[in-house]
């Protein structure tokens, strides 16, 4: 645990309880916000996965099955 | 796991930040005569692996003479693609055979996928953590 965050305790005991609330929904919209800006609006994210060659996938195993009978 | 090796997860971006942090695992490809120190993207939704054109190159290899024609999908499937079989070490481990799908395509990272990677080595992702651990198969 920060300096800081042991500094922060005392003070938020002190609160009221509106004012207790308002910072969970302060923080909760703070990590919400964050998740959000993990991905980035009109940014192309390419997905190159050949994730079903499944035919590739057999052809390449029967490659190697040879390969270490040679 | 044990004997496990820890490696980062890595920015594959500097602007995107943690965004783009990525699980790319250091290895040494062994080709014609030639070796070339690289990183392979850990991608268990590929059910191959996939070797970009240029990194074939540096290993030595003929496109003309890999005969073998392979049909890969999604993004990559406008691309041909040909079989490669060549030798990898993901140091400390002993070496091992790696079948990759070399296709043409040239801006894609090299994907270490189900076959056969992910069928010669373990892996355990912290992604939380940032690391993931690879181990040999048993």
């Amino acid at each position: 645990m920060s300096t800081e965050l042991v500094q922060l305790f005392p003070v938020l005991r002190e609160l009221k309880r509106s004012e207790k609330l308002y910072v969970i929904q302060f923080l909760v919209s703070e990590l919400a916000q964050a998740e959000t800006e993990l991905i980035q609006p009109g940014v192309a994210y390419p997905v190159w996965s050949p994730y079903d060659a499944f035919e590739a996938a057999e052809t390449m195993l029967k490659a190697l099955a040879e390969a270490k009978g040679e | 796991m044990p004997n496990a090796q820890r490696y980062p997860f890595v920015a594959a971006d500097s602007i995107l930040g943690e965004a783009s942090l990525r699980p790319y695992l250091p290895l040494t490809l062994i080709g014609r005569g030639q070796t070339t120190v690289t990183a392979g993207l850990l991608d268990t939704g590929a059910a191959v692996n996939v070797l970009p054109f240029r990194v074939g190159i540096e290993l030595g290899e003929v496109w003309e003479q890999q005969t073998m024609k392979l049909q890969l999908t999604g993004n990559l499937a406008q691309y041909e693609a040909r079989l490669l079989l060549v030798s990898a070490i993901v140091d400390p481990f002993p070496p091992v055979r790696l079948a990759f799908a070399w296709t043409e395509a040239e801006q894609i990272p090299l994907l270490l996928g189900q076959v056969n990677f992910f069928l010669e080595f373990n892996v355990c992702f912290y992604r939380s953590q940032l690391m993931f651990e690879v181990t040999p198969k048993g």
